[in-house]
């Protein structure tokens, strides 16, 4: 109990600092912490679905997508208020989370990988075709969350949805939805033999997880002021799956520390092009054939090595 | 009265046709052996008791209701637990969290200070209490299989269907087993039914024994009766 509460403590102490951080800096680097945070709510919401129930989506940027335009839409064609239209972007990620869910989850694993990634395909092609709504390659301009722009403000506001995001994350995973994850990852005969009804354990799983996405997503077009194919892109889809492989897939800080090292990491690699994304994707192949529970299992090992079991 | 009745269940795999038209039955309170050889189509019986194969032909029936090719999930909450011949266990969680699985889904309710508890209980009833902490898959293939009963019971199961869980164990340790089965039956009045290769276990704990042997039933009786029956001894001595 006297653990739990220090560990509260250093967690609070921590995102106290990490919210002075922007003070300190120029409206580059704010910039940068914002998009962190952006995608601190991708991998933590991915590695929900991908980590603890293992089953892999590239749709997690189309999800994202959703909420982008469903709110950024909103907001330009009925003008509605963008910060409902966050809510509506989650709601829509949500809705066609379970549906796309409730229709291929009953099949198993890998029929989600490729629906999800037929799903990003043909969204794709639905925002380059529906010109007159989504302004296809040239993007949406859809109006900010606050009425003045500042970088420190979104900061805030992006912090707060990383916090929930973790927060939710933590909440299902230590529940006793979060045993049943965990049984349906490790073995999901076995569980359904223990009375885990399989298909709605994945099909929650996948419906948080996207709706999670959408949220971030309608966030992120709010900040960018222009939604555009980016944003739902594959590229986007495997940089989060490099986040999060590469920092820790089923842990709890491996996605943050992907989002931050990696987006701070392509920052300073961009200038040799836009091969990064590749880059990482190669890097996250070795990362998962070699050290499966990422940077976060590595250190982990390390710290049992130093100090060996009683 | 029969708690579990099967109905001229066929089951077909490819070429291989691994169940013909097979009648059973397993009464209440009952401990019921099912033998045969290898091959013989006792897992593939369980199997589709439980959910985990689709039907071929035939009805199978539990406590009055039709489970014929209902979802696994739903017969186990129905009252059937059954454990995997090859261990199934969650490998990556502690022991302690592979019971509470079983509980949990039965009793969503309970907070982990509760199903704590109540899941240290199946582990010590099964000899594992001192490894509740340990992630299963670093258990020996005996400590998977006693895992795999504890999991089963925490279900809190009407019938237990067991499939070899005996294997490994010396003559001392059977007759711990055995006792705690009988045991189980005796105290919470459950049903068991039991796959099993170590023929002196059987012969002490059921009252009835059937013998598959190529996907058909071969004889039901009582465990003398079948050991001393000619067709059983040559079907074994036969593989
Ligand atoms: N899932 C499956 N797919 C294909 N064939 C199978 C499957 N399960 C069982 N079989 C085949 O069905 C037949 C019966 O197998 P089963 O496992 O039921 O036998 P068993 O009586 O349990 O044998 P053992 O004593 O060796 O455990 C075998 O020929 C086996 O190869
Ligand atoms: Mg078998």
């Amino acid at each position: 109990m006297v653990k739990a509460i220090d560990n509260r403590w250093w967690l609070a102490a921590a995102v106290a600092g990490f919210a002075a951080l922007p003070w300190g800096l120029g409206i580059y680097h704010q910039h940068v912490l914002i998009v962190s945070l952006f995608y601190v709510m991708m991998t933590a919401s991915w590695n929900l679905l991908a980590g603890y129930t293992g089953q892999v989506s590239f749709g997690h940027a189309a999800f994202a997508g959703i909420g982008a335009y469903a709110s950024g839409i909103l907001a330009t064609k009925v003008g509605l208020n963008p910060w409902l239209g966050v809510g509506a972007g989650t709601l829509a990620a949500a809705v066609f989370g379970f549906l796309l869910g409730v229709l291929c989850l009953k099949m198993g694993g890998i029929y989600l990988s490729l629906t999800t990634l037929g799903f990003s395909e043909i969204l794709h092609i639905i925002i380059n075709n529906e010109y007159e709504i989504t302004r296809g390659t040239m993007g949406l301009q859809v109006p900010g969350l606050i009425a003045e722009y500042s970088k420190l403000a979104y900061f805030y506001i992006f912090l707060a949805g990383a916090i929930i995001t973790l927060a939710v994350v933590h909440r299902l995973i230590h529940a006793n939805i979060g045993l049943n994850f965990r049984a349906v990852q490790n073995d999901e005969r076995a569980a359904a033999a223990l009375g885990v009804d399989v298909v709605r354990v994945r099909v929650l799983a996948f419906t948080v997880s996207s709706a999670l996405a959408g949220m971030a997503g309608a966030l992120y077009g709010h900040y960018l002021l222009l939604i555009t194919p980016q944003i739902p892109s594959l590229d986007q889809q495997f940089l989060v799956l490099s986040m999060t492989v590469i920092g820790g897939l089923g842990s709890f800080a491996g996605p943050v520390i992907g989002a931050f090292g990696l987006e701070i990491l392509s920052e300073y690699i961009r200038a040799y092009g836009e091969y990064h994304v590749l880059a990482f994707g190669l890097v996250a192949l070795i990362v998962a054939r070699f050290a499966p529970r990422g940077l976060v299992g590595v250190w982990k090992q390390f710290m049992d090595r130093r100090r060996p079991a009683a | 009265m029969a708690l579990l009745e099967g109905r001229r269940l066929s089951k077909r795999f490819g070429g291989v046709q691994a169940l013909t038209e097979v009648d059973f039955a397993v009464e209440a309170g009952a401990i019921v052996g099912l033998i045969g050889p290898n091959g013989a189509g006792k897992t593939t019986l369980f199997n589709i008791v439980a959910g985990a194969l689709p039907p071929g032909e035939g009805q199978v029936v539990f406590d009055g209701w039709p489970i014929t090719g209902k979802p696994a999930f739903r017969i186990c909450r129905r009252g059937i637990a059954r454990t995997f011949q090859v261990t199934r266990p969650f490998g990556e969680m502690t022991c302690l969290e592979n019971v509470a699985v079983a509980i949990v889904n039965r009793r969503p309710d309970l907070g982990r200070a509760a199903w704590g508890p109540m899941a240290m209980e199946y582990l010590e009833a099964v000899g594992l209490g001192a490894l509740a902490e340990t992630a299963a898959k670093h258990l020996n293939v005996i400590q998977k299989k006693r895992l795999e009963i504890a999991r089963a019971l925490a279900t809190e199961p009407k019938l237990l269907m067991l499939d070899e869980v005996l294997g490994g164990l010396n003559t001392q340790e059977i007759q711990e087993a055995v006792g705690f089965i009988r045991d189980l039956r005796d105290t919470r009045g459950l049903t068991v039914f039991w796959i099993e290769h170590v023929m002196g276990a059987i012969m002490q704990a059921a009252e009835k024994v059937i013998v598959l042997d190529q996907g058909r039933v071969l004889m039901v009786g009582t465990p003398k009766a079948v050991v001393a029956d000619e067709r059983v001894i040559s079907a074994y001595l036969g593989t």
